[in-house]
């Protein structure tokens, strides 16, 4: 049995709520203007991020994507990125 | 510290659980609540991974989750991965824990003690959560308004908004139990532990 058989329900609930996530990701922060207020305070301070790093989906967008596609994409590769973690862990720890 | 109490019980099944709560947790934060005014909402969950899989392990959980927003989203920051873990990982849960645990304790282990021990501790993990942030944020020195303003801002708005939180909480725990969820076995499996420390 596959290390997350037992978790099917939780996997295709967590499968739809990826789904309707840019509703309010995405187009209920247009509607709104939503900004993060911590961005809009630095801002305001002119304070600058430091471009220390740089990640391979910014605010969860996907390069070539519409925003709305781009941000269910990046749900499933956030959620492949920790379950692929927590499968890993738990293939060494069952040797 | 975590790592010692929890490697008494870290075991393939519940590195399985610890993920898929981390991965609920990664996509419930996705459902930013943008409210008019300037601020959002989402739902942070410390409360809730700390009763259903005890405080030790779901500091983890909050690990797997924010280095993973930090690391592959940009999202949080990598300056402020270690805060971040601090407040949601170590305040949130702990302090959502001890009122679930308050309250499940002086009721008894009821549905209904349940449900009120994961709404107060939703509610009031994130309440002092915030505040701690709020402290954080005032005392860093390239903000220049210090604590007397960034502590009130930070903790009015978590308390208010973590009446929603609480909400979820008490849902999301009742639904779990009800459904005899795995991850309510795994919370059985592991409560020895966390009440032993």
């Amino acid at each position: 049995m596959s290390l997350f058989e037992r978790y099917k329900n939780t996997i295709k609930i967590l499968t739809i709520l990826i789904i309707i996530s840019p509703l309010f990701g995405i187009v209920l922060a247009e509607k709104v203007n939503y900004h993060e207020p911590v961005d809009v305070v630095a801002e305001k301070l002119h304070l600058h991020e430091l471009d220390i790093y740089h990640t391979p989906f910014d605010n969860y967008e996907v390069p070539g994507l519409p925003p709305t596609i781009g941000y269910i994409v990046a749900g499933f590769i956030g959620i492949g990125v920790i379950l692929g973690v927590g499968a890993l862990l738990a293939k060494r720890l069952s040797k | 510290m975590a790592w010692k109490k929890a490697k008494k019980i870290i075991n393939s099944e519940t590195i399985t659980a610890l993920s898929v709560l981390a991965a609920g947790i990664f996509v419930a934060m996705m459902f930013n609540w943008p409210i008019p005014g300037g601020t959002s909402l989402h739902f942070v969950g410390g409360a809730l991974s700390g009763i259903i899989i005890g405080p030790w392990l779901a500091f983890f959980v909050y690990v797997m989750v924010l280095t993973t927003q930090a690391i592959v989203f940009h999202d949080g920051g990598i300056t402020t991965l270690g805060a971040n873990i601090f407040n949601m990982g170590i305040v949130d849960v702990v302090v959502g824990y001890a009122i679930y645990k308050l309250v499940t304790r002086a009721m008894g282990n009821t549905r209904r003690a349940r449900i009120i021990g994961a709404f107060l501790g939703g509610w009031l993990g994130l309440a002092v959560a915030g505040t701690m942030a709020g402290i954080e944020i005032g005392l860093s020195p390239s903000f220049p308004y210090g604590i007397k303003i960034t502590v009130p801002a930070m903790a009015i708005w978590h308390t208010l908004l973590g009446v929603i939180e609480g909400i979820i909480t008490a849902f999301v725990i009742d639904y779990l139990y009800e459904r005899k969820s795995p991850l309510i076995e795994i919370a059985m499996k592991v409560a020895p532990l966390a009440q032993n420390t």
